[in-house]
């Protein structure tokens, strides 16, 4: 493994949330840092609280108490227009403006004395991370487990993350990162430096099908994986694929997989992430539309099927018919 | 009036649309050009909302159109937009790949603005609907020369009486009821048909009134299924073995039944922040609302239902008379604003006048059927049944 400097003029990075007892994230009992920043757009985002790099602003309706008790985001500091109750409501609960509301910061959210507005974000040092990610260093221990560092995208913050990693194995503990690749290689190439197991997104085969749903072609994407596996031979590469139905849930994508990931030893499994509406209500919070509203969750019998493919490939008992 | 760059003109100023058809824009482009053409002005439109003038280099005939006599004289007012579309249209986030092949949203509200300046655009109209409207509030607060005009297929933009598009919008949903009630008819069931309306009802209710249907769900008044239910149940008789209801997609039912789809068992493992897929800020689907009433009355009566979603159906199509003499008036109407030194405004249809209001007094506010309204007063009269007993 090649050792590459961690720059220290970046000890601070923005962290959207820290996520203990993870089992799925990586080996063992796990805490997943969550990055903010992505440099993708998949139309089926699970977390849009993650894209944007800076810290913004979130609204649960189900905390506000109304104008009659509260009423304090309708008044100066908060920009004008950018919240507001609707004549005729059936309550007095605030709504969102969202397109006036977004110079709102940090310092007019904490006014809020009911939590209803929050940040989704906050910059935070190395130590503080770690010392969080600290507290469960006896599962760790005893589970093999470790850190995983999640997004956003976790490599759009290198010097950040390569120290995260880099202290986190000073500390002891397993690391490991998930990453959909499209970063410069320099991004990638400084943070895997500390990384024990990556797991990767394939999201799509095609490249101009890979830009229709994500928003770029993945030729960047598939030569950063290429190189990885022949850079560093000590990581264990999981690969990962969300899957949707009616655009990539298909045995052609999973074979295609298959073929660019099995020539490389390091590269010890590949998983399929059925698709989850979970996401949807934070796009709510956020003011956003849910571009793939009418995706369903991909059948139990196609998800077999499919793993069974990679089973046959992995020379796995039960694999395909 | 100053001269500005153009020799032979007076002004030069600029119109462009917001995401999504709406019958009746061409109505609107032709309007304001032929008034400011009458003043002298010179008008330009900005194609695909702001694209034309933030992305010129995607234009090889140029990103604005310059909307002269000979264009507007031969330009068909029933046709598709003459400006083309985006599919956003908010200068402050404008997604773009950038030099690291990296998406990203970008706010290039400074660089509109100083292209507008380059072209000497001292004023823009922008046709758009109730974002819109608080986007170009945002933009007018930097220092742009805006006046709107309102555009909307349901009717919901506050401040004015009519937008231009509904009446196209309502003369489809009505001919699509008419036959989905002969359908109905033959079928001997009962036909829920959602229509658009996610925050206000005028196009349920009015479209619902036109053809007598047996009852009209809108958001305004929260409904119990159960006595919808009774008042059908009452109707669909022997001799009249049918029944046409008009659901708008943002029905609200007091006692909260919601079409949900089932649980997944998956975990979020990569959602950290997830409130659940079935919680309150879940977005509602298209069709849900259809569904839900028909699902819920097959279960109270012994009568088969079937739910039709018009919804995306009715954004198209060629203007009504009503929305070309309207999207005619506004164009015109914002070029009369102009002229007055109005700015910050939007077009307003308060019968029988057209009028200028602060954008400040329609964004936040939408226009909901008030339940004292004539049009809620006419419905109970011909015996249609609005949901709940008030």
């Amino acid at each position: 493994m090649s050792e590459q400097p961690v720059n220290p003029s970046a000890p601070t990075g923005i962290v959207l949330n820290i996520q203990r007892y993870c089992s799925h994230d990586g080996p063992g009992i796990r805490t997943t840092v969550f990055l903010k920043g992505c440099s993708l757009r998949c139309k089926w985002c699970g977390n849009p609280e993650s894209i944007a790099f800076k810290p913004e602003l979130a609204y649960d309706p189900r905390l506000c108490v109304g104008k009659k008790e509260c009423g304090v985001c309708l008044k100066p500091p908060f920009p004008e227009g950018a919240f507001y109750v609707p004549d005729g409501a059936d309550d007095d609960k605030v709504k969102v403006n969202w397109d006036l509301a977004t110079d709102c910061d940090e310092a007019m959210v904490a006014l809020c004395p009911t939590k209803a507005l929050s940040m989704f974000g906050k910059r935070m040092t190395v130590d503080e991370v770690l010392d969080e990610v600290e507290k469960d260093a006896s599962f760790y221990r005893s589970s093999g487990g470790g850190i995983t560092l999640s997004g956003g995208e976790c490599l759009l913050q290198p010097d950040f993350s390569a120290a995260l990693l880099e202290g986190a194995h000073k500390r002891g503990f397993n690391t490991a990162i998930e990453t959909a690749g499209n970063v410069p290689w320099a991004y990638m190439e400084k943070v895997l430096a500390h990384v024990d197991t990556c797991l990767h997104d394939h999201k799509m085969t095609d490249t101009e099908r890979h830009k229709k749903w994500v928003g770029v072609g993945n030729e960047r994407v598939l030569a950063n994986f290429k190189k990885a596996y022949e850079t560093f031979p000590g990581i264990d590469f999981i690969a990962r694929t969300p899957l949707i139905p009616g655009i990539n849930a298909d045995e052609e994508h999973i074979r295609a997989v298959l073929a660019f990931i099995r020539p490389h030893k390091n590269v010890i499994d590949y998983e399929l992430l059925p698709y989850h509406r979970f996401g949807l209500g934070k796009y709510e919070m956020l003011g956003e539309v849910y571009e793939l509203d009418d995706y369903k969750t991909p059948s139990d019998d196609l998800v077999a099927r499919l793993q069974a493919i990679i089973d046959e490939a992995f020379g796995r008992a039960g694999g395909a018919k | 009036m100053k001269e500005i760059g153009h020799a032979s003109f007076q002004r030069r100023i600029a119109i462009m649309v917001g995401a999504g058809y709406v019958p009746g824009i061409n109505a609107v482009i032709m309007g304001a050009a032929l008034a400011a053409g009458k003043l002298g002005w010179e008008m330009v439109g900005i194609r695909d909302g702001f694209d034309g003038l933030l992305h010129p280099d995607r234009y090889p005939d140029g990103g604005l159109v310059p909307l002269d006599p000979k264009l507007i004289d031969n330009l068909d007012p029933a046709a598709a937009g003459l400006l083309g579309q985006a599919p956003r249209v908010d200068p402050f986030h404008v997604r773009t790949v950038n030099e690291d092949d990296m998406v990203e949203e970008v706010d290039m509200s400074d660089h509109l603005l100083s292209a507008l300046k380059d072209q000497d655009i001292d004023a823009l109209i922008s046709v758009v609907g109730g974002r819109g409207l608080s986007i170009l509030y945002k933009l007018h607060r930097k220092g742009l020369n805006a006046v709107c005009v309102p555009r909307s297929i349901e009717n919901e933009i506050a401040a004015t009486m009519v937008s231009f598009g509904f009446n196209t919008a309502l003369s489809f949903t009505i001919e699509m009821l008419d036959r989905v009630r002969q359908a109905a008819q033959s079928a001997r069931k009962i036909a829920v048909v959602e229509v658009l309306g996610e925050q206000a009802g005028w196009l349920a209710l009015q479209a619902g009134i036109a053809v007598c249907a047996d009852a009209v769900l809108i958001p305004e008044i929260p409904c119990d299924l159960r006595t919808v239910a009774a008042r059908l149940k009452d109707k669909v008789t022997p001799r009249r073995p049918y029944g046409l209801v008009v659901v708008a997609e943002g029905a609200k039912f007091v006692d909260g039944p919601q079409a949900q789809a089932p649980p997944s068992s998956l975990k979020a493992s990569l959602s950290p922040l997830s409130t659940g897929d079935a919680s309150d800020h879940v977005i509602q689907r298209s069709g849900q609302a259809a569904e839900t009433v028909a699902t819920g009355l097959q279960l109270l009566i012994a009568e088969e239902t079937y739910p039709l979603v018009l919804g995306p159906w009715v954004r198209g199509g060629a203007p009504t008379a009503v929305d070309r003499q309207l999207g005619l008036g506004y164009g015109a109407g914002a070029v009369r604003a102009l002229k007055a030194g109005k700015n910050g405004v939007m077009v307003a249809f308060v019968p029988p006048d057209m009028t200028f209001v602060p954008l400040t007094e329609a964004i936040n506010k939408v226009r909901t059927v008030p339940t004292d309204s004539e049009f809620i007063q006419i419905a109970r009269s011909l015996g249609i049944f609005l949901g709940r007993e008030l």
